[in-house]
């Protein structure tokens, strides 16, 4: 197995009387991109102000490159950037002085570097022109910029996504992707979308109420045991039929489209019965909403 | 580039910086033209009370006279101008946001912490010198050279400084307001640090000067007693300084007073920044 680059050992954090986060511990391995999904409110970017020394922890500790954030902060956080939650900046500086500002406090930069880090994310021509003259989506590229200007072993980025259209989360995506394929850093991504998870991420965590409900593969996680479908089928009243006929398939809802649930290995057996029997199938996916698959762990819990 | 020099960037390159500096330019130009305009009539009602028993000759209203009066100004005014900026170091950037992106950098709090606190005597000193050299040029322009004139509460009433020590002794006097605005500038700081707004401790610094101010000046026992611990007492230190002869050892008690109270306000604040949980 590979090295293990950030670990949390028992982190805690208390607000008032309320534990925001709970005995938490997440491993991080080399080169990765782990996912780090939960609803708004979880408690993910309590964790990531902690692993960044913004939060004192109530209890337990990061670890870093197997070191201690907390003893030996300067030289971790030299190889460490982020955003932690919304990316913000100097508004009356220009994007090149906000990165060069920024930068400057982990190493010196040149300015080819700080306009190849723009170049990365698209802002190259924006350069010159003042922050606040940016969309939020230009901001969260900047964010993204300024977490990589310094070529930082791992990179810790907030709900990178959020607020973006679906094209702008697409590029955030590919940005990250090409970032781990390309320079090997690791990434720590937290998100409340099951599906942004899913499409970058190898290892992920799952928080809920601050305290952690799984962690392991993605496929492995989201892999096997029961799953919900969204099948759009014509004729439906027959597509219907069909299915209610099956013991391992149970209808779950037939409104506008299909849902069922049924485990996920038996997906294309269902396609082809459909198909056979003169139906036909405009679409069979499989519905990956947190909530859905919140429902499917805590189901697999009390099975246990 | 260095700590400073990125905090000194952040802070010089606002509007809000540069709106102590607007503020003194009008304020100068205003006053000593208006001086100008009323030059017999302002001359004669500052020598009304010696006329009838001295011969009063010479360039009485000069620069260095004027600058004197403005120096006034150094009580209220001007601290509410410094208070803009030294107010607004911290709690800007845990407003904007901006605070968790330069507290995950490699540098530890209590360097960014200290770098910021440069920066704000920087400015606090830039803002004075900038008063300075107005209210003298601007003043030597209109008015000329002279004798450098004080009158002031007590004995003696009226102090007079040859031509020859005016320059120097004004510049040494402006030396020691830059002494006592940093500690109206580290107050703010503190204020900047506790809270995650800018008006708060804009206002609440300005209000603990007027405060200190009248409590230090009301001919009570009580106020008598607890003027020594005021720190609005010692921003008087360059009066001091245009005393003849100067009293140094007046002078130093002043000084060192100010310096207890700016390392007072940097401690605390230091001490409360490098522990805050950053939830801005």
């Amino acid at each position: 197995m590979s090295e293990i680059i950030l670990k949390t050992e028992g982190l805690s954090k208390q607000f008032g009387s309320r534990w925001a986060v709970k005995d938490l511990n997440l491993e991080v391995h080399e080169g990765e991109v782990f996912g780090f999904l939960g609803p708004n409110g979880a408690g993910k970017s309590t964790t990531i102000r902690m692993i960044l020394t913004l939060l004192t922890p109530t209890a337990g500790n990061v670890r870093i490159f197997g070191r201690d954030v907390r003893k030996e902060r300067g030289e971790i956080l030299s190889r460490v950037c982020g955003i932690v939650e919304k990316p913000d900046f100097y508004l009356f500086l220009s994007a090149y002085k906000n990165l060069e500002l920024l930068g400057s406090l982990t190493r010196r930069l040149s300015r080819d570097e700080i306009y190849e880090a723009l170049e990365k994310v698209g802002l190259k021509a924006r350069a010159q022109d003042k922050v606040k003259t940016f969309s939020h989506g230009m901001k969260q590229r900047l964010g993204i910029a300024q977490a990589i200007l310094t070529r930082p072993d791992l990179v810790i980025l907030d709900e990178p996504t959020s607020g973006l259209d679906p094209q702008g989360m697409k590029e955030v995506r590919e940005l990250v992707l090409a970032l781990s394929r390309e320079h090997g850093t690791t990434i720590f991504l937290s998100s409340h979308l099951l599906t942004e998870v899913e499409a970058v991420a190898k290892r992920m965590a799952v928080l809920n109420h601050g305290q952690l409900i799984a962690q392991g593969e993605v496929t492995e996680l989201m892999g096997g045991g029961a799953s919900y479908f969204s099948i759009s089928a014509q004729p439906m009243e027959k597509a219907v039929g069909i299915m209610r006929g099956m013991p391992w398939l149970e209808v779950v809802s037939e409104a506008n489209a299909i849902e069922v649930r049924m485990d996920s290995a038996r997906a294309s057996e269902l396609n082809r019965i459909l198909v056979t029997s003169g139906v036909e199938v405009s679409s069979l996916a499989p519905k990956r909403t947190l909530e859905d698959y919140f429902l499917k762990i805590t189901e697999g819990a009390s099975e246990v | 580039m260095n700590l400073f020099e990125i905090e000194f960037q952040k802070t010089f390159r606002r509007w809000r910086t540069y709106i102590g500096f607007a503020v003194i330019l009008a304020a100068v130009l205003l006053i000593e033209t208006i001086i100008k305009f009323n030059e017999h009539q302002m001359a004669r009602n500052f020598t009304g009370g010696l006329g009838s028993d001295f011969l009063v000759s010479g360039n009485i209203l000069n620069a260095w006279v004027i600058t004197g009066f403005v120096m006034n100004s150094l009580y209220i005014h001007v601290p509410f101008l410094i208070a803009l900026v030294a107010g607004d170091m911290i709690s800007s950037e845990a407003t904007a946001g901006t605070l968790r992106f330069i507290l995950i950098r490699p540098p530890s709090r209590s360097r960014i912490f200290t770098a910021k606190f440069l920066a704000m005597l920087a400015y606090t000193a830039l803002l004075i010198v900038f008063l300075g050299a107005l209210c003298v040029g601007i003043g030597l322009l209109l008015f000329g050279g002279g004798d450098l004139i004080k009158f002031q509460p007590g004995i003696p009433h009226i102090v007079i400084l040859p031509a020859s020590v005016a320059a120097s002794r004004t510049a040494l006097a402006f030396l020691g307001a830059i002494l006592s605005m940093s500690v109206v500038g580290s107050l703010a700081f503190l204020f900047s640090t506790l809270v995650d707004n800018s008006i708060g401790p804009i206002i609440g610094s300005i209000a603990l000067v007027i405060i200190s101010f009248i409590l230090g000046n009301l001919p009570f026992e009580f106020t008598e007693s607890i003027r020594p611990y005021l720190f609005t007492t010692y921003m008087g230190i360059w009066q001091l300084l245009l005393d003849d002869p100067i009293k140094w050892g007046e002078v130093i008690r002043y000084a060192l007073s100010l310096l207890l109270y700016d390392a007072l306000f940097f401690a605390s604040a230091f001490f409360f920044f490098v522990r805050k949980d950053i939830k801005s």
